[in-house]
């Protein structure tokens, strides 16, 4: 790296790294000057007064409360027959139901909640459970919930929202983008499309699905959990992941890999190839699998068939050397304790967070199909 | 990412000394105290979680938003969680929660911005080789900082909260609720992009050179 006039060769070394971890072992001068520079940036101010919100509000609210009771209490039976004879009026309607939970805005032209116009002057509208939220081609939108995250929803897409409250939190992508922020626990947060379930382990990903159906996902931030009846991915931070009706996800994959790399495996993932062709895409993949890449070829590891398998265990070993507990003939069979402890070793996240999450919502992790 | 209730499970299974592992346990619980008291009004409370999130939220917001722009922001993001605290249901994850926040902030600061024009690639790497060949610090500061700016998403803010912000890998993961992993992951490949940027060899090669 060159700062300036200093030049010094860029090296891998555990005591450097070391450092930039934790600031142990060797100092890297490299390192120690960037820190000396960019410091000036620093976060530097004195903590500020805060006004006291929780107070301040629940006072002044029970005296204007108190004051204006006559008036509210009018009110409240005006509001109290009003609701009453809608009730009467509507009761062969069963409404949908409204939890605390989403709060949808427009972000640009004028989505719909059902049949329900919401225009950006309007602030927000709740997204009850079992209603559908759509786009057209020149509107967006927004939803938040304070206790899950924030989603941005891009012209033409169609959601539903199948479940809230202090459980699974789950909403069905059927056509559209959406791009997800999500600050509720890992697993809480799920999204069900035509071809996959998706279950947020991290903070930000984008979802599309296509008419057809598909879907891409792109992590940017933690990472996500793709799963279809027993076919799963694991998509990291910078990486992708396609999926097919019928078929579920595909092996998930950086999306700098070289084009052969990512034509091959898409054919291998869902074109309906001769085991010749197969095996030939699976050589091209080892081939061109740089070390990131290890993401994809454990992956695989489950998706070949058995002699593939050892090539694929051969050039992951070189990528990525397995732990010493786990064991050739191990992997080879597929046992899924060694598969999770190779996982831990390829630095993307702890398998158990998943593992965690299929063991509370196993049962759940089937798409709900548009009825 | 991993946040909140899994602390615990992933610190455990995690690759720091027991005495780290217990610095940061100390700090969740204080934090859980902390969050209580503020929820009841205690300024004092808040302000001890605003000295010890403050870094990492400015740090989080420098990632995404220009640099004149954060302190305002910071202060922005504290009064939205100050408002908000009755929401978080679970307060061991307050750092993760307030990550969130901050990102939604910058979020939505873009949001009500005019886009800027960007430079190409080549470009952009190009300029920011001509104003560190100039040998003002001020303007070698910044042009690093615009390097840093210029990395992958993915990797951009966890740079910046070690080396801007001056935070270890083990205080960033558990003032944001990532994992050690990931956090690890992103600080070695974000300092390789990092490098590749700021190395005057003109080929430029990046980091992603490594095929084995």
């Amino acid at each position: 790296m060159d700062m300036g006039n200093d030049r010094t060769e860029s090296r891998p070394s555990t005591n450097c790294d070391d450092y930039l971890w934790d600031r142990s072992g060797e100092p890297d001068p490299e390192l120690q000057r960037l820190e000396g520079l960019l410091g000036k940036f620093r976060h530097d101010s004195p903590t500020p007064i805060f006004p006291e919100v929780v107070r301040d509000r629940r006072r002044p609210f029970f005296a204007w409360r108190m004051r204006l009771f006559p008036a509210l209490a009018t009110a409240a039976v005006a509001v109290t027959a009003i609701v009453a004879l809608t009730f009467l009026v509507y009761r062969t309607k069963p409404a949908p139901t409204t939890v605390a939970g989403w709060a949808v805005s427009s972000v640009e032209g004028t989505p719909r909640i059902g049949k329900k116009a919401i225009s950006t002057k309007q602030g927000t509208s709740p997204l009850g459970i079992g209603q559908m939220l759509e786009t057209d081609r020149q509107s967006r939108a927004s939803l938040q919930a304070d206790d899950t995250g924030k989603i941005e929803v891009d012209p033409s897409t169609r959601l539903r929202l199948l479940s809230m409250g202090s459980g699974l939190k789950r909403i069905a992508l059927d056509r559209g983008t959406i791009h997800t922020y999500i600050w509720a626990p890992p697993g809480q947060f799920v999204v069900d499309t035509p071809s996959a379930v998706t279950v947020d382990l991290g903070c930000a990903y984008t979802l599309q699905v296509d008419d057809s159906g598909a879907g891409l996902v792109r992590t940017s931030l933690g990472w996500v959990g793709f799963k279809l009846n027993g076919h799963e991915s694991f998509i990291p931070a910078g990486a992708a992941c396609a999926t097919r009706p019928k078929v579920g996800p595909g092996a998930p994959y950086f999306e700098d890999a070289s084009a052969e790399f990512r034509s091959a495996l898409a054919r291998f993932d869902f074109e309906d190839s001769t085991p010749w062709q197969r095996a030939h895409d699976v050589a091209i993949v080892l081939g061109e699998a740089r070390n990131r890449d290890a993401l994809t070829l454990w992956h695989l590891l489950a998706r070949v068939d058995e002699g593939q398998r050892v090539l694929v265990y051969d050039r992951l070993s070189q990528l990525v050397p397995p732990p010493a507990t786990v064991t050739k003939e191990g992997i080879l069979r597929l046992d899924q304790p060694m598969l999770d402890l190779w996982w831990n070793e390829l630095g993307f996240d702890d398998i158990s967070v998943w593992r965690h999450w299929e063991r509370s919502w196993a049962g759940t992790a089937t798409p709900v199909r548009e009825k | 990412m991993a946040r909140s209730g899994n602390r615990g499970d992933l610190l455990a299974a995690g690759l720091e000394p027991a005495p780290v592992r217990e610095q940061f346990a100390s700090e969740t619980s204080a934090d859980a105290m902390w969050v209580a008291a503020a929820r009841d009004g205690d300024r004092a409370a808040f302000g001890q979680l605003y000295q010890r999130y403050a870094r990492m939220v400015h740090g989080v917001l420098l990632a995404k938003v220009p640099v004149g722009e954060v302190d305002d922001l910071v202060q922005d993001v504290f009064i939205r969680a100050l408002r908000r605290l009755s929401t978080l249901r679970e307060t061991a994850s307050f750092g993760a929660w307030l990550a969130a926040i901050a990102r939604n902030v910058a979020s939505d600061y873009h949001r009500r911005s005019v886009p800027e024009e960007a430079l190409t690639d080549d470009a952009f790497d190009k300029e920011i080789q001509c104003r560190m060949s100039g040998g003002n610090q001020d303007g070698l500061a910044a042009a690093i900082l615009d390097a840093v700016m210029s990395l992958s998403e993915a990797y951009r803010e966890t740079v910046i909260l070690r080396l801007v912000e001056g935070m270890t890998g083990p205080e960033i993961a558990a003032h944001t609720g990532m994992t050690h992993g990931s956090v690890r992951v992103n600080l070695h490949r974000g300092m390789e992009q990092l490098r590749a940027k700021l190395s005057p060899d003109p080929r430029g090669d990046g980091p992603e050179q490594e095929k084995s």
